[in-house]
């Protein structure tokens, strides 16, 4: 089912220097970006951040400051939600509990006058798409968690939306749940190819659905671009540690080849690219799971070595998280696939190392 | 098993048994002083009443029950032109009350901010003086050579020659209103304020301007609010009786005035009790019809 218009050259959703100040502070400020048409966009950020702020500026439901929407190249701004080429799935899920789940769907087609049979072929073709076929006659409250929940998807796809707003769609949904509606979100959004775009805190729903993510801060967006590419060179302090786990070590760039100095000794091998000019201070940092263990004097090791000590190991199945103290870096922490027998007992000495371009740099 | 090890688990499962027993007893013991409170004060007159209407005689002869159900013919012949004015009175007090009611409801609910509670008082602040005072306060406002009058009379609304209010209907109904508007405001209050504000921008995220937004979603769900502020209001207007005797003469004498006039003047109880019980079947059988119609059942509490 192809729900979605013809593929837009012109991006679904942009923002142009928007702001938006609230009495006492500024929710989003000075925020541009620009989402595809057909794509799954993910504004991740922890609360306060300004999000939901942009995704409800995006809806009509803020106006913002100042700066500019625009929906597939057409002014928006000022414009009242009713019209407005979007629909919303919201956070509460905002169901009508007066009327059955039927017209709940049914309602924004009644408002745009479409006929009685087209609605009804409508509406149930959407909630085959969300698998409620037979519900049609319950009242929200008698709905699951769940139920509800693709009850609203189903109430703002059934429109077809050019572009479908989702804030913190998953939040009241129990973490099994939350992880079987983020496949079937992503499968019906791959199904209809609707620009999707997604509000909320959760990295790993952002990096499971989303073809682009933005990290946002403090009303800025701190760095956008597909999951894997932020993931291994998040830019800033704060999304490295805000998407995934980081190993942060200060120091300074030492030559263009890509070394860092750290500033309590020793040399740090990093890719050039992902490094500020020479002689700027700089935090490097690497991932977790990136770090492999060897005893000292392993010859095997990956050029990018610090001794430790092990101080606490935790075998969780599929992995063990290690902490490992070392003289240069602090405590830093370790992820070890149970690949092999080799385990690395506490008060252990060992030598971590990796890959070069495996090490990021990061501001701030 | 011996009968002997069974022994102490019987005696087990009769105490559970036991607490269990008493565990439903509980809800009775709470409902029991409203339960006794409600068969001596209510149920117990209301048959003695029912008794009453069935018999004949008068004070002095004393009364006696003769089954005499010409008392109830007599409500509908002599009486039909108050039991109408009553329920035309007390329906169109109710309406007026509902329709000044509910913007004024809606406005407190959702524009007033952080001033709510200070107009949630104001509502209140009437209750703080008598019903009589209140109502005798209202002979004053409508008075013949008051502001309203002679306003009125100014616009053109009212005659020149004999141009009053006092005295006629039209206070009857004023004051009907001004009693009632309270009991409207608070349920229907009650029920926009806990409007989840999200249903809102639903609404309007799916094409509803404001209008179709107040139509489709607050008004349905304000339902149960406007259900219990018209029985709140239909109810005891339609037994009133302060109202006409302070506002209205005789001519707008309502059900009310001939129960008070029946019991505590004519001392006719017989008829007094008649009329009584016809008018609470009357209004029973107006709030069943008025409530299915609506349709209460189906909606949110």
């Amino acid at each position: 089912m192809a729900i979605g218009n013809e593929p837009s050259q012109k991006p679904a959703v942009e923002l142009d220097g928007v702001t938006k100040q609230f009495v006492d502070f500024s929710a989003v400020e000075d925020l541009t970006l620009s989402v595809d048409d057909g794509k799954f966009f993910a504004l991740l950020g922890p609360s306060g951040c300004g999000k939901t702020t942009t995704l409800r500026m995006i809806g009509g439901f803020e106006e913002p400051t100042s700066g500019v929407i625009r929906l597939h190249g057409e002014n928006v701004t000022g414009l009242k939600p009713y019209k407005r080429p979007v629909n919303t799935v919201f956070q509460s899920y905002a169901l009508f509990p007066h009327l059955s789940i039927f017209e709940n769907v049914a309602f924004g087609l009644r408002r745009s006058k479409v006929s009685d049979a087209e609605v009804k072929q409508r509406v149930g073709a959407v909630l085959e798409l969300v698998q409620l076929v037979g519900r049609e006659n319950r009242r929200p409250r008698q709905l699951s968690g769940g139920q509800q929940q693709r009850v609203a998807l189903a109430r703002a796809l059934v429109n077809h939306p050019r572009v479908l707003l989702l804030d913190e769609p998953l939040g009241a949904l129990d973490l099994k749940l939350r992880k079987e509606m983020q496949i079937e979100l992503k499968r019906i959004q791959q199904e209809v190819g609707i620009t999707f775009i997604h509000v909320t805190h959760d990295q790993e729903e952002a990096m499971t659905m989303a073809d682009t993510i933005a990290v946002m801060n403090q009303g800025r967006i701190e760095r956008m671009g597909a999951p894997t590419e932020i993931y291994e060179d998040p830019r800033t302090a704060f999304v490295s540690g805000f998407l995934g786990a980081s190993n942060l070590m200060s120091g300074k760039v030492d030559g263009d080849r890509g070394a860092v100095a750290l500033a309590s000794g020793g040399v740090i091998q990093a890719n050039p690219n992902r490094l500020p000019a020479v002689g700027a201070e700089v935090k490097v940092g690497v991932r977790p799971e990136k770090i492999q263990l060897f005893a000292p004097g392993d010859e095997d090791a990956p050029p990018n070595r610090l001794p430790g000590k092990v101080t606490d190991a935790s075998f969780i199945g599929v992995s063990t998280h290690y902490l490992v103290d070392t003289p240069q870096a602090g405590e830093m922490t370790v992820v070890v696939q149970n690949l092999d027998d080799r385990r690395f007992a506490l008060g252990e000495e060992v030598v971590m190392a990796w890959q070069p371009e495996h090490t990021f740099g990061v501001t701030g | 098993m011996t009968a002997i090890a069974e022994t102490p688990r019987q005696a087990q499962e009769t105490a559970a048994g036991e607490a269990e027993k008493r565990r439903r007893r509980v809800p009775y013991l709470l409902l029991a002083p409203g339960i006794i409170y409600l068969i001596l004060l209510y149920v117990v007159p209301l048959i003695s009443l029912v008794r009453m209407a069935l018999q004949d005689g008068n004070l002095q002869a004393g009364y006696e029950f003769t089954w005499a159900w010409e008392n109830f013919a007599e409500v509908f012949t002599t009486y039909r032109g108050q039991l109408l004015r009553s329920l035309l009175y007390s329906v169109g007090a109710t309406v007026i009350t509902l329709l000044i009611g509910y913007p004024l409801a809606y406005a407190i609910a959702f524009r007033t901010g952080r001033w709510k509670n200070l107009f949630l008082v104001l509502l209140l602040v009437p209750f703080l003086i008598p019903f009589l005072l209140r109502t005798l306060a209202w002979r004053t406002i409508l008075a013949d050579n008051g502001f309203v009058v002679t306003t009125l009379i100014d616009l053109g609304i009212l005659p020149q020659q004999g141009g009053r209010l006092l005295a006629t209907g039209w206070a009857v109904l004023a004051g009907l209103v001004y009693s009632f508007l309270p009991f409207m405001v608070l349920p229907i209050y009650v029920a926009l304020e806990k409007t989840d504000r999200s249903m809102l921008e639903a609404a309007g995220d799916l094409y509803s301007n404001p209008v179709t937004a107040f139509w489709k979603v607050t008004w349905p769900l304000s339902l149960p609010g406007v259900i219990s502020g018209t029985l709140l209001t239909l109810i005891p207007a339609a037994g009133d009786y302060i109202n006409v005797q302070l506002l209205g003469n005789p001519q707008q004498t309502m059900m009310g005035n001939v129960i008070e006039n029946k019991f505590l003047s004519v001392i006719d109880y017989p008829a007094a009790a008649a009329i009584s019980i016809t008018l609470m079947i009357a209004i029973v059988i107006a709030v069943v019809f008025y409530v299915r119609s609506v349709g209460s059942e189906d909606l949110v509490a």
